[in-house]
C-alpha cells in the first residue's frame, strides 16, 4: 500500500450520496465512481469539471466531510479511515466555499476568524497572535471590529481565507471559491491565496469553471461522472480535443490561438502553450507559411444600427437608499434600441442592479424617469397606472433565478406570471410550449418539480417562467453565473435565439470577453455614473480603452501582443482597431499577413 | 444594499454599556422586564423612563437608531392601545356611543400598556441586541445557564444556535427581498387584493425562502464541520468573558434603581 508522506492520495474511491434504494434495490447514482488521483505536497492543483461531474465531493473527501463508500485515502501517510488520526487531518486542511455568506459563523470580523482556532482549543494569548496575524496577512486587519454583513462579497471571501490561515493548514481547498466575485475582486482575491501558498508552504486545491484561472496551476486533474477524464499540466490538458465534452473549453486564448493556426493549416504543440512568448513566437512562424490563404471577408451586418427605433429610454435616472447620502446611481442617460444586445458591465456594488430594477419598475425613479416606448404608446416607469403593463413588456431574470421557483412542477410555476394575467388555459398551455422550446425544457422536465432538476435545468425553468409573458424587452442579470463552460455557451445560444426572434436584450455582466462576443453595445458603469456606452470595437479599441482605463477582453490582450510582433516581422502590415469582432479575431489577423504580401525577410 | 433592519441587530461602537459584560446585561435586562410590567403609577413611569434614557446615553445611542427600533413596533402599540381603550369600562364616563364607552380609567390603563411594550422594546435593544454581539450574547447566556448541564440541558448548542439565528437575520432579510423582486417581476404584486390575496402572495415568498435556507444551514454545517466545530467541549475564546468591578458596580446600582422605583410605586398605590 501506498503511503508516501508527501502525497495526498486517492485509491479507488467510490461515493453516493443517497442509500441504496431497498425497494427496488436500484444502486444510487454514484458522485465518485472509482476515482484515484494523487496530488504531491505543497503543489498547486485544479479539479476541473462540468456541474455535477464530483469535484466538490471529491474535495470533502479530503478533508473527510464525507467518507467513501469503499477506497482509501491517504493524506501525507496518514490514512482517513483511521479514526484515531480523524482530527489531525481535519486541522491540517481547510476549505472555503462558494457562497461567501453561508461559511461565516460570526457576527463581527474577529470573532469569525477566531471560530476554528477556538475549536481547536487553542488558548489566549495565542489565539488572539493566529487572529490578528491571518487578518494581517489576507489584508483586513483594519476591518477586526466590523460586522461581517457590512463586507463586500470579495472581502467575505477574503475573511474565510482568514479563517482557514488562523488554524495553520498544510492544505487549502478553494471550493468555486471565486464564482461569485467579479474579475478584479477574483484576481485580488487569487494574488492572496498565492501569495500565502509560497509563504506558508501550502498545498492548494482549486475547482473552478474558470479556464484562464486554471492557467496559473501547476496540474490539472479533469472529472467526468465520478472518475479522472483527464491529468497533466496545464498545457498537455489544453492541447486535448476533448474538453468539450467534458463540459470545458481552453482558455480564451488558446482557443484564439488554435484558431490562428488553423486558418495556417498548422498544428500547435504543448511546447508552444508553455508561455505567451513561445505562443507568440510559433504563431509569427506559422503565418510566414508560403501560400497562405486569406479567408473570406467579414459580412458586415452593421449600418441600420444606429437608425434602429428606441424602444426604452432612461433619462437622468438618479437614486440612493435609505440613509445613504451617495447614489447609488448618479444621473444616468441611456437609450436602448430595438432588437439589440445591449451588455451592461461593471464590478460588483457599481450600481448596475439599482439601474436594471428601475426597468421593470420594481424600484421607482426618485429623480429622472424610464420610458418604455411601445406600440400602444409610452409607459413610465413613475406612474404607478403602468407598472403592470410595464412588467408585461420588460421582463427581468435575476441573478441565480433558480432560487425563486416555488411551485411543485415545472408546467405550474412557469405558468405563474399568466395566471396574473388572466390568461385562459388553453392559451397558457401554448405560451408555455413555445417558452420551454426557447430555453429547451422538454415535456418530461416541465412535469417534473422544479427542485428534481439540475442547476442548469433549474435556470431555464426560471428563464420561462419570464419568457412566457412574451416580454419585448428582457433584463438578464449575469444569466451564466455559475455554469460550467459549456452551460454558459449553451446560455448564449439561447439569449442568441431570443434576440434572433426580436427581443431586446439587456445582458448584466462582468465578464468582459462574453460581453464583447454577445453584445451589439456595451455600456460601462463605475461607481453609478455611465462611464461610457459604444460597441465593443469602440470601447477596446487600444487608445479608447486605455483613455477609458477598462480591463480589456482577455482575447483584445493576447491579441495585441501579437499584432505587436507581427508588425515587427510583416513591413507595412496593417491593422484596423475598427475591424475587431472578437470572435473572428484570428481571420482578422491572418487577413491583414495575406494582404501585406506574407513574409518579406 | 438592503434595507436596515434594525430589530435584533448589532450596532457597532465603544460605549460603557457597550463594554459592560454581557452576563450583567442579561441579569439588568431581566430585572428591568420585571420593573416593567409590575409598575403601574405614572410616576415611576417617569422615573424609569429616566432610567432608560440614562441607559440609552451611556450606550450612546442615537435618536434616529433609537427611532428605528421603536418604529417597526409603534403599529402594535397602537393596537394595544386602541384595544384597551374600548375594553376597560371602569372609571368615570368620557364618551359614551352605542356600544362604544371610553373611560378616563381606560385611557390610563391604555396608555401604561403601550409605553410598557415600547419600553420593553428599548430596553431589549439598550441591553441586549443594539450593544451587544451575538456571540457575546451566547457566551453570556452559556455561561448564565451553565448550572442546567447537569440536568443534561444542551446549553452550549443552544446558545450557538441562538448566535448563528441572529447573525444570519440580515442575511436572510436580504434574500427576502430579492425573492419578492423577483416574483414582482413575474407579476405578484404584495399590496394588492383581499386579504388572503395578500396571504397567498406571500407563499411565493416563504417556499423559496424555506429552501434556500435549508440549502443555507446544510452549508454553514459542512463549513463549521470544516473548521473543526465539535461542541462546546474544549473550546477556548478569542474574547473570553471577564467580569470587573464595574461591571459589578454598574449591575448593582441599576438593580438598586429598580428595586427602587418598584418600592415607591408600591408605596403610591
Amino acid at each position: 500500500m501506498n503511503s508516501d508522506p508527501n502525497k495526498i492520495i486517492i485509491e479507488d474511491v467510490c461515493f453516493s450520496y443517497e442509500n441504496v434504494d431497498e425497494n427496488s434495490g436500484k444502486a444510487p447514482r454514484l458522485a465518485l465512481d472509482g476515482i484515484s488521483a494523487s496530488i504531491e505536497k505543497g503543489s498547486y492543483t485544479a479539479i476541473l469539471g462540468s456541474n455535477g461531474s464530483g469535484k466538490s465531493t471529491l474535495a470533502k473527501i479530503i478533508d473527510i466531510l464525507e467518507v467513501p463508500d469503499s477506497g482509501r485515502v491517504v493524506i501525507f501517510g496518514k490514512d482517513t479511515s483511521n479514526d484515531e488520526l480523524f482530527w489531525q487531518i481535519r486541522e491540517h486542511c481547510c476549505c472555503v466555499f462558494q457562497n461567501p455568506d453561508n461559511q461565516i459563523v460570526g457576527t463581527m470580523v474577529e470573532e469569525d476568524v477566531a471560530f476554528g482556532p477556538e475549536n481547536l482549543g487553542i488558548p489566549n494569548p495565542e489565539l488572539r497572535e493566529l487572529v490578528d496575524q491571518a487578518l494581517k496577512d489576507v489584508g483586513l486587519y483594519e476591518l477586526k471590529d466590523r460586522e461581517t454583513t457590512a463586507l463586500s462579497g470579495g472581502q467575505k471571501q477574503k475573511l474565510a481565507i482568514a479563517g482557514a490561515l488562523a488554524m495553520k493548514p498544510d492544505i487549502l481547498i478553494l471550493d468555486e471559491a471565486t464564482a461569485m466575485l467579479d474579475p478584479t475582486s477574483r484576481d485580488d482575491f487569487l494574488s492572496v491565496v498565492e501569495r500565502m501558498r509560497v509563504e506558508k508552504n501550502l498545498t492548494l486545491i482549486t475547482i473552478t469553471h474558470d479556464m484562464t484561472e486554471a492557467l496559473r496551476c501547476d496540474k490539472l486533474i479533469i472529472i467526468n461522472k465520478g472518475k479522472v477524464a483527464l491529468e497533466g499540466t496545464p498545457e498537455e490538458i489544453f492541447m486535448s480535443e476533448d474538453l468539450w465534452q467534458y463540459g470545458l473549453k481552453r482558455p480564451v486564448k488558446f482557443n484564439f490561438a488554435f484558431e490562428i493556426a488553423k486558418l495556417c493549416g498548422c498544428k500547435l504543440t504543448k511546447e508552444d502553450l508553455k508561455s505567451d512568448e513561445a505562443l507568440t513566437e510559433s504563431l509569427v512562424k506559422m503565418l510566414k507559411t508560403p501560400g497562405l490563404k486569406a479567408p473570406e471577408a467579414l459580412v458586415s451586418d452593421k449600418g441600420d444600427e444606429e437608425n434602429r427605433e428606441i424602444i426604452m429610454s432612461v433619462k437622468g435616472l438618479s437614486h440612493s437608499y435609505d440613509g445613504n447620502n451617495t447614489k447609488a446611481i448618479d444621473n444616468i442617460n441611456l437609450d436602448i434600441r430595438k432588437g439589440e444586445v445591449l451588455g451592461i458591465v461593471g464590478e460588483s456594488g457599481c450600481g448596475k442592479t439599482t439601474l436594471i430594477t428601475h426597468m421593470n419598475a420594481i424600484v421607482r425613479p426618485q429623480e429622472g424617469e424610464v420610458v418604455i416606448h411601445t406600440d400602444d404608446g409610452d409607459l413610465f416607469c413613475s406612474n404607478k397606472k403602468d407598472t403592470m403593463k410595464i412588467r408585461q413588456n420588460v421582463g427581468l431574470v435575476f441573478q441565480y433565478p433558480e432560487y425563486q421557483l416555488f411551485e411543485e412542477t415545472v408546467y405550474k410555476d412557469i405558468s405563474y406570471g399568466l395566471k396574473k394575467m388572466n390568461v385562459s388555459q388553453e392559451e397558457q398551455k401554448a405560451l408555455i410550449k413555445e417558452a420551454a422550446d426557447k430555453v429547451g425544457l422538454t415535456d418530461r422536465e416541465l412535469d417534473a418539480s422544479p427542485f428534481e432538476l439540475s442547476g442548469g435545468q433549474k435556470r431555464r425553468a426560471a428563464m420561462a417562467g419570464v419568457l412566457v409573458m412574451k416580454p419585448k424587452i428582457l433584463v438578464l442579470d449575469e444569466p451564466a453565473s455559475g455554469l460550467d463552460p459549456r452551460g454558459r455557451q449553451e446560455m448564449f445560444a439561447i439569449i442568441k435565439g431570443l434576440k434572433e426572434s426580436g427581443t431586446t436584450i439587456i445582458l448584466v455582466s462582468h465578464n468582459m470577453d462574453e460581453a464583447a462576443v454577445n453584445c451589439d453595445r456595451i455600456c460601462l458603469i463605475d461607481n453609478g455614473k455611465i462611464q461610457a456606452v459604444g460597441t465593443p470595437k469602440e470601447l477596446f479599441a487600444m487608445d479608447r480603452a486605455d483613455e477609458l482605463n477598462v480591463q480589456r477582453p482577455r482575447i483584445t490582450r493576447f491579441s495585441a501582443v501579437l499584432k505587436e510582433k507581427l508588425e515587427k516581422v510583416f513591413t507595412g502590415i496593417e491593422f484596423n482597431e475598427m475591424d475587431f469582432v472578437p470572435e473572428k479575431e484570428a481571420e482578422v489577423i491572418v487577413r491583414a499577413v495575406v494582404k501585406a504580401g506574407g513574409s518579406n525577410e | 444594499m438592503s434595507k436596515e433592519i434594525s430589530l435584533g441587530r448589532y450596532y457597532p461602537a465603544h460605549s460603557f454599556l457597550h463594554d459592560t459584560d454581557p452576563r450583567v446585561k442579561t441579569i439588568l435586562y431581566a430585572v428591568y422586564l420585571v420593573a416593567i410590567f409590575i409598575i403601574n403609577q405614572p410616576i415611576t413611569i417617569g422615573v424609569l423612563a429616566g432610567v432608560i434614557l440614562l441607559q440609552l446615553i451611556l450606550a450612546k445611542i442615537t435618536p434616529s437608531i433609537l427611532w428605528s427600533t421603536v418604529k417597526p413596533m409603534l403599529p402594535l402599540a397602537l393596537f394595544i392601545f386602541v384595544i384597551n381603550i374600548f375594553t376597560i369600562r371602569q372609571g368615570d364616563v368620557l364618551f359614551s356611543w352605542k356600544i362604544i364607552t371610553i373611560t378616563g380609567y381606560g385611557i390610563e390603563k391604555a396608555a401604561i400598556m403601550a409605553v410598557r411594550l415600547v419600553f420593553l422594546i428599548i430596553s431589549t435593544s439598550v441591553l441586549l441586541t443594539l450593544t451587544t454581539t451575538p456571540v457575546k450574547m451566547s457566551d453570556a447566556l452559556e455561561k448564565l445557564f451553565a448550572p442546567l448541564q447537569v440536568i443534561k440541558v444542551p446549553v452550549h448548542e443552544m446558545a450557538m444556535m441562538m448566535s448563528i439565528a441572529l447573525r444570519f437575520i440580515p442575511t436572510l432579510a436580504a434574500e427576502t427581498e430579492k425573492i419578492m423582486k423577483a416574483q414582482q417581476s413575474r407579476g405578484a404584486d404584495y399590496d394588492a387584493g383581499n386579504f388572503i390575496n395578500k396571504v397567498k402572495g406571500y407563499i411565493t415568498v416563504l417556499i423559496p425562502l424555506f429552501v434556500s435556507s435549508f440549502r443555507r444551514a446544510d452549508e454553514l454545517a459542512v463549513a463549521m464541520d470544516a473548521r473543526c466545530y465539535r461542541g462546546g467541549n474544549g473550546r477556548t475564546k478569542l474574547n473570553p468573558l471577564k467580569l470587573t468591578l464595574r461591571d459589578v458596580l454598574c449591575g448593582i446600582m441599576f438593580t438598586l434603581l429598580a428595586v427602587l422605583i418598584v418600592l415607591i410605586d408600591f408605596s403610591l398605590r
